[in-house]
């Protein structure tokens, strides 16, 4: 059982608060789905539990088991099993995805395989309907933005981690893409039983990608956390009214 | 195909068929002259090695409704090159350039003379000692196209100057003038881009682009997320950058590539 602490944790950038005493804990087997207006952190958590240097951790620890994760490099907390599918991936131009995952996978496996890894590969560009030729272009160059969340979950299939951590996973998709990704991540869980940590805006994810937790973020914070059934609620009210009822609670608790 | 092995400031062996006529002469300054002219479509691979030190003019001619593409190579030695490009009507010149030599100056000037003539000029170079290249790019004919990508690593004491300079007089409309340079600076060694656009005509569509500095942070970082070391991950963002773009002449530069950042 693998379990992703975040303890009392405070993020700045450029002098501003992002994360606000944040705290969470995600263990395998269970998915954790957070939701929040723009502009509340939510990306900045998944970057900072990835070792994102651009922001500076003040106070609080994040820990993988009992493994502290705060000093630890961007490909060491990779190497642990924490994986996190971009919002916005990067083009780079140049290295090839085959390249790329090669190099990735070579660096956690020793024993690595060229052949199963070939074989491997073929099937999950099959099965999520990818072109075969992407593997062989430069990573995301010339994808479109649903072709690049398709890298994104081709590269969480190859590189089977404990931790994975969605980051708006389904902007860009089209309805059709949108199934398969979501069916995608659903088999990858059902087979691998990893902890998930899903960003998202909207429900239509969350009807493939059925979490056990919902948690909502405002001012860098979880304001409120509750079961699925919270999700039609915010499409219903709106955030604005969930924030504002769930302030007034903690002020009253103060 | 077609294929000139220059060694030192002499030809030393070429192989080519009979749209590609060579003659070779001295200036009065006895520095040897090489004019090649391409009369119909050709591929070219212009391949220099340098004991010493080679001084060279170079003329290229591609006459009208030809295209033509250029593979050059340059390997160890000290180098100061001229070159002069003229482009006929219609004409389409494509150059993939490798440098790895150990100190280079170059002048390279491209006439785009006919309408509608075209070049696309690719340049990567690992510089391991002093790298200084002029550009000038005229446009002299209407609706003419100019693409310069110039890419270049620092290393050991390695240090790059790029100074492009296009030009479009008044009343040579329609034409394209596009720059890209950028240095990816390995040991902090002084590095100047000097992108000019020349232009003395409205209807034009011009761009151009100078970035000096180290591996893209935002890059590294998706790299090591995937668990990849900051040294792979910026040996691999290198790699992708000096075999962008390059065609033919790709194996050539992994050669290269795998010689420093093995």
């Amino acid at each position: 059982m693998n379990c992703l602490k975040i303890k009392d944790l405070t993020v700045t950038v450029n002098n501003k608060t992002i994360l606000d005493d944040f705290n969470l804990e995600i263990k395998s087997g269970e998915i954790h789905a957070i939701m929040g207006p723009n502009g509340t952190g939510k990306s900045t958590l998944t970057k900072v539990i990835m070792g994102d240097p651009n922001y500076k951790i003040i106070k609080g620890e994040i820990y993988f088991n009992d493994k502290k994760l705060n000093d630890l490099e961007v490909n060491e907390r990779a190497n642990l099993g924490i994986f996190l599918g971009m919002q916005m991936p990067m083009e780079i131009e140049g290295v090839t995805n085959a390249d790329f995952l090669r190099t990735a996978l070579r660096t956690k496996n020793k024993n690595f395989k060229l052949y199963s890894f070939i074989k491997e590969l073929d099937t999950v560009v099959e099965k999520l309907k990818m072109n075969k030729d992407m593997i062989h272009r430069g990573i995301n160059e010339g994808f479109s933005g649903g072709e690049r969340k398709k890298n994104e979950i081709l590269q969480m299939y190859i590189l089977k981690p404990s931790v994975v951590m969605l980051d708006e996973i389904d902007s860009g998709l089209d309805v059709d893409s949108l199934k398969i990704v979501g069916n995608s991540v659903m088999d990858y869980y059902k087979e691998e039983k990893p902890a998930i940590l899903l960003v998202t805006h909207y429900q239509r994810l969350l009807d493939y990608i059925k979490p056990d937790y919902v948690h909502i973020m405002n001012g860098g914070k979880i304001i409120k956390s509750g079961d699925a059934s919270l999700v039609p609620k915010i499409e219903e009210e709106g955030y604005d009214k969930i924030t504002e009822t769930s302030t007034s609670v903690i002020e009253e608790n103060k | 195909m077609n294929k000139i092995i220059i060694v030192d400031n002499e030809i030393k062996e070429k192989t080519l068929d009979k749209n590609i006529t060579i003659t070779t002469e001295k200036n009065i300054l006895d520095i040897n002259q090489i004019k090649i002219k391409v009369e119909k479509d050709a591929d070219l691979i212009l391949e220099y090695t340098s004991t010493e030190k080679t001084k060279l003019d170079i003329y290229i001619n591609i006459e009208k409704d030809v295209k033509c593409n250029i593979y050059e190579i340059k390997n160890e030695g000290i180098y100061k090159l001229g070159y002069k490009y003229y482009l006929e009507e219609n004409s389409n010149l494509n150059i993939y350039k490798i440098n790895n030599v150990k100190e280079i100056k170059e002048l390279l000037i491209f006439n785009l003379n006919g309408e509608k003539a075209k070049v696309n000029y690719i340049l990567k170079t690992i510089s391991k000692d002093e790298e200084k290249y002029d550009l000038m790019v005229y446009h002299n004919a209407k609706n003419t196209e100019s693409n310069i990508i110039n890419n270049g690593v620092n290393i050991k004491d390695g240090s790059i100057k790029f100074n492009v300079s296009g030009f479009t007089p008044n009343g040579i409309k329609g034409c394209t003038l596009n720059q890209n340079n950028r240095i990816i600076n390995l040991n902090n060694n002084k590095c100047t881009i000097k992108p000019n656009l020349f232009i003395d005509e409205n209807d034009v569509i011009a761009n151009h682009s100078a970035h000096i500095g180290k591996c893209n942070e935002e890059e590294m970082f998706y790299l090591m997320s995937r668990g990849i070391n900051k040294k792979e991950a910026e040996n691999l963002i290198i790699k992708g950058f000096l075999l962008k773009g390059l065609h033919k002449n790709k194996e050539t530069m992994e050669n290269i590539i795998n010689k420093y950042w093995r």
